[in-house]
């Protein structure tokens, strides 16, 4: 009986464990929203683990992951980082390639072509400009073909849960990494008289680049404090 | 008598040859190049998304009804198989077992039955303990939980080692003509008959290598092959024009006196000409010198 009543406890620790995790994740998640510019309140990012187990949790003690999606909007000024300044060849440029951005989290314990491909589905269905699939497991090699596959309808960018249990960008030695705007990085390359390949990398895969969701030919300013020289900047080509 | 000759140069001359026919600029030829490049690469692409699709086509196999099992699958998927599986490589062919595994499918793509659930904890399982000694085995349980049954897994295997370890883009004409057995072919007879009428016709053996030479030869002269259709060197093939009926060689008669004393070193009809000319001259100084004593 006593050995019961530990399967219990044990039971309800690791069911702790996991609504503390996934609670994290979703913090991580929304700042990450937020950080790239789409419009999200404090009440929505800032949540408390008392809010969000009120929220999400079940009768059984358990999260229910299917209910923690979420969307959001680009703000104006997101829609402005992204907008292409008309140039002498385009008098009138495409609109900013950015949208409303859908987040899911996947509780399936293996995640291959199939889910990956409903998920894409679901996404252009819904007309999400992007969407952001949070999984517990790693995800087929297979699977992730798909996201190129289907590029030109949406956008798709894949985090592991392990992976946003901390938010990377509070760490003391991340610096903090700001995107430039077209016409800013224009206005760059014309000063320094360089042009963009010139600049020093930062890969997409860099876990900063997707945070922020970085896409190739992108700039980052990175700003570092030094101790000798205050604060210094230093630009980043997303390759 | 020393005869004064030119001496002849062994080099071919360099009119024979006619000039490169390269009258493109530079950024032609640049570009002619970045082409080239980006076609290997987008044939690569299209390659790459064309197993994407049959994997995830390959996902809910068998379509057949139930009639149809992985001892004797319907002809029509099964040749269907054949079919998609032809760029695969081994490891295409195992991510499409993991990606049958994951909807509980049996790993082999004409069985319909699920995989196996193994119940129990413990990462392996010992099999083969009621057979003679060799059959005792320990494999891990994952490995087991691929297949409805060892049968399957069976049939998988004996197509794996069939597919080739090149990539699509890389392989031979020949290559890619492979042919995929199963180990449990079709047996409907109706159609497995028509069908083997068929290829009794179209391919016989004879024919069979005959098409693989030629598709051999096509891909030598680069004519073929998936990844080349447009190479980086324009072959032109010009026949040399004969003009003259073919005569044998002969050993001329004023030619030959001419040679005579040389003769003994010529190889392969090239004379080499600097020691013995000198070992001459060197003869000729010595007599010149005993006169005049
Ligand atoms: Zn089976």
């Amino acid at each position: 009986m006593s050995s019961e009543e530990d399967r219990k406890i044990k039971q309800r620790e690791a069911g702790d464990r996991e609504t503390a995790r996934l609670w994290r994740a979703w913090r991580t998640v929304h700042e990450m929203v937020r950080d790239r510019g789409y419009t999200l309140s404090d009440d929505e990012v800032n949540i408390s683990l008392e809010d969000f187990k009120r929220e999400y949790m079940g009768s059984d003690g358990s999260v229910s992951r299917a209910n923690m999606k979420f969307s959001a909007n680009p703000s104006d000024i997101m829609m402005k980082r992204y907008s292409n300044p008309p140039t002498d060849r385009e008098p009138n440029p495409p609109p900013p390639d950015i949208g409303q951005i859908f987040v899911e989290f996947l509780n399936d314990t293996s995640v291959g072509i199939k889910q990956m491909r409903n998920f894409a589905q679901f996404l252009s269905s819904q007309n999400h400009h992007t969407g952001i699939l949070v999984t517990s497991v790693n995800i087929t090699p297979a699977a992730l073909k798909i996201i190129p596959a289907v590029a030109s309808e949406t956008r798709i960018e894949t985090f592991l849960e392990t992976d946003l249990l901390v938010n990377i960008t509070h760490h003391e030695l991340v610096p903090t990494h700001v995107l430039l705007s077209k016409e800013e990085k224009t206005a760059l390359l014309q000063r320094y008289r360089l042009k963009d390949t010139q600049l020093p990398r930062i890969q997409m895969g860099d876990p900063v680049a997707r945070y922020l969701g970085l896409r190739r030919g992108q700039v980052v300013k990175i700003i570092r404090k030094s101790e000798t020289a205050g604060r210094y900047a230093s630009y980043r080509l997303c390759v | 008598m020393a005869t004064t000759k030119t001496p002849k140069s062994i080099l071919k001359k360099s009119s024979s040859y006619p000039a490169a026919a390269t009258t493109s600029s530079k950024e032609e030829r640049d570009r002619g190049l970045a082409l080239y490049h980006a076609r290997l690469i987008q044939s690569r692409k299209d390659i790459e998304l064309e197993i994407l699709l049959s994997t995830e086509t390959l996902i809910d196999y068998p379509l057949a009804s139930s009639l149809y099992d992985a001892s004797n699958p319907s002809p029509a998927d099964a040749k269907a198989f054949k079919d998609f599986l032809r760029p695969f490589q081994p490891s295409d062919y195992d991510a499409l077992i993991v990606e049958r595994n994951i909807n509980d499918h049996c790993g082999y793509t004409l069985c319909p039955k699920p995989r196996v659930r193994e119940t129990g904890g413990g990462k392996y399982r010992v099999i083969g303990t009621r057979g003679r000694a060799k059959d005792f085995r320990v494999v891990e349980k994952e490995e087991l939980e691929k297949w409805c049954s060892d049968a399957c897994a069976r049939r998988a295997l004996y197509v794996r080692v069939q597919l080739s370890e090149s990539p699509a883009w890389e392989r031979e004409a020949a290559q890619s003509l492979i042919k995929i057995d199963l180990l449990d072919e079709p047996k409907s007879e109706d159609d497995s008959v028509a069908e083997e009428l068929g290829q009794l016709h179209l391919s016989g053996e004879e024919e069979q290598e005959k098409k693989q030479n030629t598709a051999n030869l096509a891909l030598e002269r680069g004519d073929q092959g998936r990844a080349a259709h447009h190479g980086l060197v324009d072959v032109k093939i010009q026949e040399k024009e004969v003009q003259r009926s073919a005569e044998p060689p002969s050993l001329d008669e004023d030619d030959l006196s001419g040679r005579l004393d040389t003769m003994h070193l010529t190889l392969e009809g090239h004379t080499p000409s600097f020691g013995s000319r000198r070992e001459r001259r060197d003869d000729e100084e010595e007599a010149d010198t005993d006169w005049k004593i």
